[in-house]
């Protein structure tokens, strides 16, 4: 079962199910931390991953929403991210998507363009989000911003949908005209 | 290719043990009820997740029930398609919104008539509660002036008492005997002295019928004293 897919296994009651996905495992760490530490009415369990496909060995839970941290200084991140997105079922792109770029803050260590990584979401008709992971100020608010959107995800705001979610972030600008 | 997964308990009152330690029933039974309410709305919570996740189902079925096609089209003219669709969407959604708003304007007015009503209401339910009180003093005023004419007689009553008392005292006294003695005395004595003028008149053999002054004398001498 190398492949990812949203719906083989039914939902476990009251709990949501973050993927993260990315090379550095101390910024995933992190990451995860300051989800944990978020206030939030149903049980959260992150799990990290450096890339997939996943071991089948072990025996995880569905999982709800995976974010692709790639790291705008290393074009290897971006590689992997390319590989592992191999891995996921076509219908995960209805929403339970996201893709996450750390290191813009330091434009002078971007080695990819950002119309790569914006090329890259809009292929995958996926949310791309912004943030530096390094700062501890804009990782508790991307924190915040992940956890509400993994308990729409999950199913556990009535009324709106992963698919809804996804048509309300849908941004205006898909990649400019010269990458195209 | 690694993985860690994470856990973090659930927000339930897990410190129940604590909560028990702490003294005083009252804080017991506050904390009881804190817990039965987190159940309660924990339970209701878990209901609107588990319709939630079934409504997405459903719906991923019935999508699953299109069916794709399966040639190759070029990417533009996906992406041309994939726009829209999210058309279509957004347009349901907007179509939805205005549904909507026309449901809560009528939802409105039949909140406005629904509170003209209970004013209403109030207002007679405040005139009643008037017109009770009103009946209430009147039936107050009513009893005290029973009470009142019930002691009125009461008094007259004990007067009338002491006066029959105070008459048969009366008539047990010692003046009266002896007055009635007296009495007594001189109506003996009358009678004697109205015999011994009845003797005289008589002894003296005179026709007393011819004179009508002593015709009068001896009538009136008849009349028993007693029976003055």
């Amino acid at each position: 079962m190398s492949v990812l897919r949203p719906l083989d296994k039914l939902p476990s009651l009251n709990t949501a199910t973050i993927l993260l996905v990315g090379i550095e495992d101390a910024l995933l760490q992190q990451l995860a931390d300051s989800m944990l530490k978020e206030d939030c009415a149903s049980e959260l369990k992150v799990h990290l991953a450096k890339s997939l496909p996943l071991p089948s060995s072990v025996n995880r839970p569905r999982i709800d929403l995976i974010v692709f941290v790639i790291n705008l200084h290393s074009k290897y991140s971006l590689q992997n991210t390319e590989e592992s997105l191999r891995h996921v079922d076509a219908s995960f792109f209805l929403g339970k998507v996201c893709f996450l770029a750390t290191g813009a803050g330091r434009e002078s260590h971007c080695s990819i363009h950002r119309h790569t990584v914006v090329k890259l979401a809009h292929t995958y008709q996926s949310p791309l989000l912004y943030c530096d992971l390094e700062v501890e100020a804009f990782r508790a608010t991307m924190a915040q911003r992940l956890v509400r959107m993994l308990q729409v995800c999950a199913g556990h705001v009535p009324g709106v949908s992963a698919l809804n979610l996804l048509s309300l972030l849908r941004s205006s600008e898909g990649p400019s005209l010269e990458d195209m | 290719m690694e993985e860690q997964p994470q856990k973090q308990a659930a927000d339930q009152p897990a410190d129940s043990g604590g909560e028990g330690g702490e003294g005083g029933p009252s804080q017991v039974a506050g904390a009881q009820e804190a817990r039965s309410e987190d159940r309660m709305t924990l339970l209701l919570r878990l209901r609107a997740q588990t319709k939630q996740q079934l409504l997405e189902y459903k719906s991923i079925l019935d999508a699953s029930e299109e069916k794709t096609p399966e040639q190759i089209i070029q990417e533009k003219q996906i992406e041309a398609k994939i726009e829209d669709l999210e058309n279509e969407i957004e347009e349901a959604k907007i179509a939805f919104e205005i549904k909507q708003l026309a449901i809560d304007s009528v939802l409105m007015d039949n909140m406005k008539h629904l509170l003209k009503l209970n004013k209403l209401v109030m207002k007679s339910q405040q005139e009643s509660w008037d017109l009770e009180e009103k009946l209430l003093d009147i039936r107050k005023k009513r009893l005290q002036l029973k009470q009142a004419s019930e002691s009125k007689l009461l008094e007259i009553q004990t007067e009338k008492n002491k006066q029959k008392i105070d008459l048969d005292g009366m008539e047990n006294s010692e003046r009266i005997k002896i007055i009635r003695q007296n009495l007594q005395m001189e109506i003996k004595i009358t009678t004697v002295i109205q015999h011994v003028f009845q003797n005289l008149i008589l002894g003296s053999k005179v026709n007393w019928a011819e004179d009508p002054a002593l015709k009068e004398t001896v009538l009136q001498l008849e009349k028993n004293v007693d029976m003055i």
